[in-house]
């Protein structure tokens, strides 16, 4: 039984038809990363699966909650639902997004215990438990203007864990961050990947991407055009559109170099 | 090189001190203008006549008995303006919020009964509406007082006027804080309560700060109605049976003065506090 299964969702905004009958399922303990242009939809798709952006059309089940969307506004009875699909996936944005009026460790305990309704002495050995785990104990009572970029989305991803979701949405997670601050960033993302967590990351890290995934999945054009392990999707790409992105990568990298 | 590396940071700190100098000899002239403009002040009160030549420079002459017996009457109403004025602000910041939330809302008879109200009370002079509520309400049975007409009408007034300044509060708070909260689960509402809220609390109490500090002179109209006991009413009861209005309007004008002055330095104080919090 797969984690999050997506089932012909489209996503239209206005005339703009962003997402085309995307179908896709998500194993238990698997990492998949969504490459692609920007403005390929990969972005989109990921809130659609938490109703950041309502789908405007297809099936979305997370963890056996399953909501079908048909082209209406969503009843009270399925926002209820997207709101428990929310509680079990973490969200990481680009941009940090957290709480500057929060301390770090108030970031981090201010939905377990607003949301599950957690005793405060329960949740902050929790959120330490996460925050050492992102290495980033002795920020606990700072708060986020303090923070480097790099520490900002260590905290965020700390905040998700501490709901202990069954899965962790990546949304570019390195993109706003200065070069000599990923590497942090995607450290704590791969030993949540070595220990098991279920991920579903949307980036530009193709080095991340083969050395940490289980699938890789190209979009183009609001649509999944491959997937497969990293190994062949890098090496040997069935589709022509995904040689040419992974060219063109290739090429501005080295000329960065 | 060496010399260079050593040349640069005292000319940095030589310029530095420059500024530093100028930003003081700057602020000792303004005290100083301050400390003149007083004395001229206090001087055209002196009732003293200057002769120069044929032109007769007459200053006002004040009568100090009066003043002297009335000083602590008049000074007395300070407390009820004061009382006026937080119950005031208090009611107009809770109005001004839902004004606010009625302003962004989707719904249209709420976006309707913000807009109307923000409408009618910008359209109309707070003196009016003062009188309003304290002459029309008893014909529907209602009977306030001087004093609630007056809280009545100034909650009213600077409500309208504060929701824009709570609108732009809630909507300096960034989309993705509202997404980040909805992301781990917050509802609505407590993603407005938890997040939202705190966050436009600090951008709005600076110039919440201003408005109480112009409801302070406002809160004078309040004594049109009569029967409020406050500086102005004071002053003028006072000063109309004595015939001696000036004094007792100059001892009410110092009054609102001195106020405005405290409470301008406790605003700028917290105005610093909070734009250190973000840093």
């Amino acid at each position: 039984m797969p984690i999050i299964r997506v089932t012909d969702l489209h996503k239209y905004f206005g005339p703009l038809h962003v997402l085309r009958g995307i179908s896709l399922s998500v194993e238990r303990g698997e990492v998949v990363c969504i490459i692609g242009r920007s403005g390929s939809g990969k972005s989109t798709l990921l809130r659609c699966i938490n109703f950041l952006e309502q789908p405007t059309h297809g099936r979305i089940e997370v963890d056996e909650l399953a909501v079908n969307v048909e082209r209406h506004r969503l009843t009270p009875e399925q926002k209820l639902v997207t709101r428990h699909i929310r509680m079990r996936t973490g969200m990481v944005f680009q941009e940090f997004n957290l709480f500057p009026h929060l301390s770090v460790i108030d970031n981090l305990i201010e939905a377990p215990v607003t949301v599950k309704g957690m005793k405060k002495a329960d949740a902050i050995p929790l959120a330490e438990k996460y925050l050492a785990k992102v290495g980033l104990m002795h920020k606990r009572d700072e708060y986020p203007a303090r923070l480097s970029g790099g520490q900002k989305q260590r905290v965020a991803i700390a905040r998700a864990l501490t709901m202990q979701p069954e899965v962790m949405m990546f949304d570019e997670p390195t993109s706003a961050l200065d070069p000599e601050l990923i590497g942090e960033v995607l450290d704590v993302m791969k030993g949540l990947a070595h220990e098991g967590t279920t991920m579903l990351v949307v980036t530009h890290e193709m080095g991340f991407a083969s050395e940490v995934c289980d699938r890789v999945i190209y979009m183009d054009d609001g649509q999944i055009v491959e997937e497969g392990p990293p190994k062949l999707i890098f090496t040997s790409p069935a589709d022509p559109r995904t040689r040419q992105f992974l060219d063109r990568l290739l090429r501005t990298e080295a000329s960065e170099k | 090189m060496a010399t260079q590396v050593a040349i640069r940071p005292t000319l940095a700190q030589q310029i530095l001190q420059q500024q530093a100098q100028a930003q003081r000899a700057f602020a000792v002239k303004v005290i100083i203008s301050w400390v003149a403009l007083l004395a001229f002040l206090l001087f055209m009160f002196s009732s003293v006549t200057i002769q120069i030549g044929p032109i007769a420079i007459r200053t006002i002459q004040l009568d100090r008995a009066f003043i002297d017996k009335y000083w602590r009457y008049i000074s007395e109403g300070a407390i009820e303006t004061l009382r006026i004025c937080f119950l005031s602000i208090f009611c107009a910041s809770i109005l001004a919020l839902l004004a606010a939330l009625g302003r962004l809302s989707r719904i249209a008879p709420i976006y309707a009964l913000s807009t109307f109200y923000v409408s009618l009370i910008r359209g109309t002079p707070l003196l009016l509406q003062i009188f309003f509520f304290f002459l029309a309400l008893p014909q529907m049975g209602i009977v306030l007082s001087g004093f609630i007409a007056g809280v009545v009408a100034l909650s009213l007034n600077y409500g309208a006027y504060m929701s824009e300044i709570f609108r732009a509060g809630m909507q300096s708070v960034g989309k993705g804080q509202r997404e980040a909260a909805l992301a781990l689960g917050l509802t609505q509402s407590q993603t407005m309560r938890r997040i939202v809220l705190p966050q436009a609390l600090r951008v709005v109490i600076p110039p919440v700060g201003n408005e109480f500090i112009a409801m302070l002179k406002d809160s004078s109209l309040v004594a049109m109605t009569g029967f409020v006991r406050e500086i102005m009413w004071r002053a003028r009861d006072v000063g109309q049976s004595n015939f001696r209005g000036l004094e007792a309007l100059l001892v009410a004008a110092l009054w609102y003065w001195v106020m405005t002055l405290i409470f301008s330095a406790i605003q700028s104080r917290l105005e610093t506090r909070l734009a250190r919090g973000d840093r």
